[in-house]
């Protein structure tokens, strides 16, 4: 790929970034300037990149995107279609733009939720001491972009002691084809707080566009985050997303990441295990076909004694499709007593089908239990003799198979409706797949 | 734990001397005169001058790695010895005419030459500073038709087979220290063993650097045939020095159909002193080729030495139903840096492979294991598994995983499983129970976790090996 063009992409990428408006508050201004000045120090990423070795986004570098000026209109009947009903509060980027209208006032006691405009206008310390702590700029071009053209966003603070009753919705649309939207969102659980959070992205249309998404979530002492994400874009589109967690003493974060739609989707999950007893739970499910290329980073960074984390990635690959994951464990020197175990299983359904995996472990305290397993395969040939043993037949057998190998994550998530329609596309999916394989 | 674990580490390098020979040493530097005054004095052919020349113009093109998980100051290129022999001597016609003062050497190695006649039938190619000096069994070798011999020789006995093969699996083209090998390689070993011979006996080489600050290039190549079958031993220690010096050899194994091929590797160079001064680099391309169908190319190795190591056994699995394995332990103490692993790379169908690494980090050294399972399109029902362990000794160690899986066929399996545990408190106390001292149960507990890989080496290494994990430990645990 020629530098010049993955250079004339990020220069596109940044056209107009100098012409947002100025912000109620000198920070954010020089927060945005910070971030420019990264992402042209960075340039954007090539497959020269370890980081990207396996996903290459010469497909993006040859759009130009811009941000859309505002908001676009949506159907009520198509907002409707992507609610869920357990949900309490509702939030609703459309294009990247929060969209307050769409959105549904927050009556729960324990959540204070304001747009970043709003708390700029307030005393509110709260976005300040946390925006762009827990999502570094320095790291990666795409959340340094996203950082530069930060407008408005969405800051849930979840108080101390407190439980959301319910699940918050955040719903990012793409209503418009050939734009970029910057959606941008800050969870700050206090100590001993609890809620469930569920980030999904559902595309409109069908044409091309790009979504940075960057999310952060600080977890004080104590809390309990469930994070739900959906990635549902359209399959021309293009996904990168970042999430940045910091997890505090004896702090829980769990996660689940679906990742059905777009041509090329990244998704980094940063955790910092910033204090002593934290503990964090991630699970991944990426179940794509076609041309499509799902790409998962977990980078889990265990920095104090007495830390647990369990993941569990898995990906189901048809036709030409290509996943990537990688999965780093950090435990650096005195984070003793570390308990971290890392699973990457995937399932390749057609002869073209690839996967590229790469867990890591590098560990630089002694009294540790870590451990990574990874493994790439097809059905077992028993598991469907068995089966039909039983009185299934062949294609019933492989759908069976490959339905419950995705529903193991698919039912961790703890919302009915939710699992019940991820459920309905991996069924859909696998028996695709099979009307596929009796075709002559 | 502590005092006893700490001392087990502890162990001064005992096979650290210098032996002083008379050396025909090249000036310092690299250039094509250098690379010509090479080739001259060993009187190669032509071809071959052309091989190291366009290896060299390749070298210049290209930047040294920096993707290994390794720290060093940069090596100057410029101020290596890349010639040093031993002066030439009349043909010796027995062990007493040997440099009395190169036999003691061996004798404080512990490698009586000439007990090794009787030894077991181990037949000993000896590298001294890069010149062949004395080859035993050569007799026995031959009746069945095996060339056992040092690369100089193989060049001038065997050209036609040196100019089939080498390079063939290792290209000067592949990496920086390869390039730079296939230019001054200065000597090495030759192995061929013909259609349907099965080896009568293990062959081994003692590798020693001496000459002090002159870089080794050695350049191994073995090559086995239809249905041949092969044992390789390659043992290593050298002197002590403070200077770092550059180890870069390159070894290629080609396997043909229904061949195997067994290459291990007890590696015990100088690692430096405690505060991590001195130590070889050693950085090394080795790479085994399963040519035809049914080959198997199997490397075992036992790392403890080396400042620095950067090696990666490689298989590259064109022939149907061909294996490659890999069995390694890789011991690092002190301020050592290990980055080692193996490729897999499967290409033909029905090839397996199978990785089984242990790595074990102790004082403030830094241990990596870097893998690439590789199974491409064509590459049908290929299956790998792969198994790597770390253990920990001390909270100043490091101990890191890399693999990389690139599965590009669906009926690939692909299985990897990596570990992390450390000597612990209640273990030390079992064995304390029933009388055990630590410094023993720790070499117990160190063999156990070892014991995969140990039981691939041939007999006397294996002896060796668990002797030298004990030696290395000495003082680390307690």
């Amino acid at each position: 790929m020629s530098e010049t063009l993955s250079n004339g992409h990020l220069d596109s990428l940044l056209r107009g970034q100098s012409r947002l408006p100025s912000s109620a508050r000198g920070w954010l201004d020089a927060l945005r300037a910070d971030a420019l000045e990264q992402a042209n120090a960075l340039s954007v990423p090539t497959t020269r990149d370890e980081e990207w070795r396996y996903t290459d986004l010469s497909p993006l570098y040859q759009k130009s995107f811009l941000p859309a000026p505002s908001a676009g209109t949506v159907a009520a009947q198509a907002l409707d279609a992507c609610l869920l009903p357990e949900a309490g509060c509702r939030l609703v980027f459309v294009d990247g733009h929060y969209a307050p209208r769409l959105s549904s006032a927050c009556a729960d006691p324990a959540l204070g939720v304001t747009s970043f405009s709003d708390a700029l206008a307030g005393q509110d310390p709260t976005l300040q001491a946390n925006l762009a702590r827990h999502a570094p700029l320095g790291a990666d071009t795409f959340v340094a972009v996203n950082t530069a053209w930060l407008q408005d966003g969405v800051q849930v603070r979840v108080h101390a002691g407190r439980t959301a009753a319910a699940p918050i919705q955040v719903l990012c649309l793409s209503t418009r084809p050939d734009v970029v939207a910057y959606p941008r969102l800050l969870v700050v659980a206090e100590a001993d707080s609890g809620c469930t959070l569920v980030e999904d992205y559902v595309a409109l249309h069908g044409g091309e566009y790009l979504t940075n998404a960057v999310t952060e979530v600080a977890l004080a002492d104590g809390a309990r985050v469930r994070h739900v994400r959906v990635q549902r874009e359209s399959t021309s589109g293009f996904h990168i997303g970042t999430c940045g967690v910091r997890i505090g003493r004896g702090a829980h974060y769990l996660s689940s990441a679906v990742a059905l739609g777009a041509r090329i989707s990244r998704f980094n999950l940063n955790i910092v295990q910033a204090a002593e007893g934290a503990e964090s739970t991630l699970d991944g499910l990426a179940l794509i076909g076609g041309r499509q290329l799902a790409d998962m980073h977990s980078l889990l960074d265990h920095r104090y004694a007495h830390g647990r984390s369990r993941q569990l990635f898995k990906s189901v690959v048809d036709d030409e499709a290509h996943a990537v994951f990688n999965g780093k464990i950090f435990v650096h020197h005195g984070a003793q007593r570390t308990d971290s175990s890392q699973q990457s299983r995937s399932l390749l359904l057609s002869p073209r089908a690839r996967v590229d995996s790469k867990p890591q472990l590098e560990i630089f305290a002694d009294d540790v239990k870590c451990a990574h397993g990874a493994a790439v395969g097809q059905l077992e040939a028993e598991q469907v003799f068995y089966l039909k043993s039983r009185g299934l037949d062949e294609a019933g057998a492989r759908n069976l198979l490959t339905f419950a190998f995705a529903a193991e994550i698919v039912h961790r998530i703890p919302l009915p409706s939710l699992a019940a329609q991820l459920e309905r596309i991996v069924l859909q999916q696998t028996q695709k797949q099979t009307s596929d394989r009796n075709r002559p | 734990m502590s005092s006893v674990l700490q001392n087990l580490v502890n162990q001064p390098y005992r096979h650290g001397f210098v032996t002083d020979i008379d050396a025909d040493v090249a000036p310092k530097g690299l250039n094509e005169d250098i690379i010509r005054l090479i080739s001259h004095k060993k009187g190669e052919p032509e071809w071959l001058l052309e091989f190291r020349l366009k290896a060299f113009r390749h070298w210049l093109t290209m930047t040294e790695p920096a993707w290994a998980n390794v720290k060093y100051p940069k090596i100057d290129f410029q101020d290596i010895i890349y010639y040093s022999a031993p002066k030439p001597k009349a043909k010796l016609a027995s062990m007493d005419e040997v440099d009395p003062e190169l036999l003691r050497t061996f004798e404080k190695l512990g490698v009586p030459l000439h007990e090794q006649k009787a030894l077991a039938g181990v037949a000993v190619d000896v590298i001294f500073d890069s010149v062949s000096v004395t080859t035993t069994y050569k007799q026995r070798l031959a009746e069945v038709g095996i060339i056992f011999c040092s690369m100089s020789e193989a060049v001038r006995d065997h050209p036609e087979l040196v100019r089939r093969y080498l390079g063939s699996v290792v290209p000067y083209t592949d990496n920086y220290y390869a390039a730079l090998n296939s230019a001054v390689f200065t000597d090495g070993s030759f192995c061929f063993i013909p259609r349907g011979v099965k080896c009568p006996m293990e062959l081994s080489t003692y590798f020693r650097i001496n000459t002090q600050e002159s870089g080794q290039f050695e350049r191994t190549l073995i090559v086995a045939e239809e249905s041949a079958q092969v044992s390789y031993l390659e043992g290593c220690t050298a002197p002590k020095f403070d200077t770092n010096q550059l180890h870069a050899a390159v070894v290629e194994l080609v396997a043909l159909d229904d061949a195997d091929i067994k290459y291990s590797t007890v590696q015990n160079w100088y690692a430096g002193d405690e505060n991590g001064v001195g130590g070889i680099y050693n950085f090394v391309t080795k790479r085994g080729l399963c040519k035809g169908v049914n080959s198997k190319i199997s490397w075992t190795q036992v790392e403890t030495g080396s400042a620095i190591t950067w090696k990666y056994p490689s298989c590259v699995l064109l022939g149907e139903n061909s294996i490659g394995e890999f069995y390694s332990v890789a011991l690092t103490n002190h301020h050592q840096q290990a980055d080692t692993g193996t490729k897999m790379i499967h290409v033909g169908r029905n090839t397996r492979s199978t990785i089984i690494s242990k790595g074990i980090s102790a004082g403030s050294s830094n241990n990596s294991y870097r893998g690439l399972v590789r199974i491409g399109g064509k590459a049908d029902n290929a299956r790998n598994f792969s198994q790597c362990d770390s253990m920990l000794i001390g909270d100043r160690c490091g101990a890191s995983t890399f693999p990389y899986i690139q599965v590009h066929n669906s009926s690939a399996k692909v299985e990897h499983e990596a570990t992390t545990s450390k000597i612990g408190e209640d273990q030390l106390f079992y064995f304390a129970q029933r009388g055990i001292g630590t410094e023993e149960a720790v070499s117990m507990i160190i063999n156990g976790f070892c014991k995969d890989v140990f039981t691939q080496l041939p007999m006397e290494f294996a002896v060796e090996a668990t002797k030298l994990l004990g030696l290395k430990l000495e003082g680390s645990v307690g």
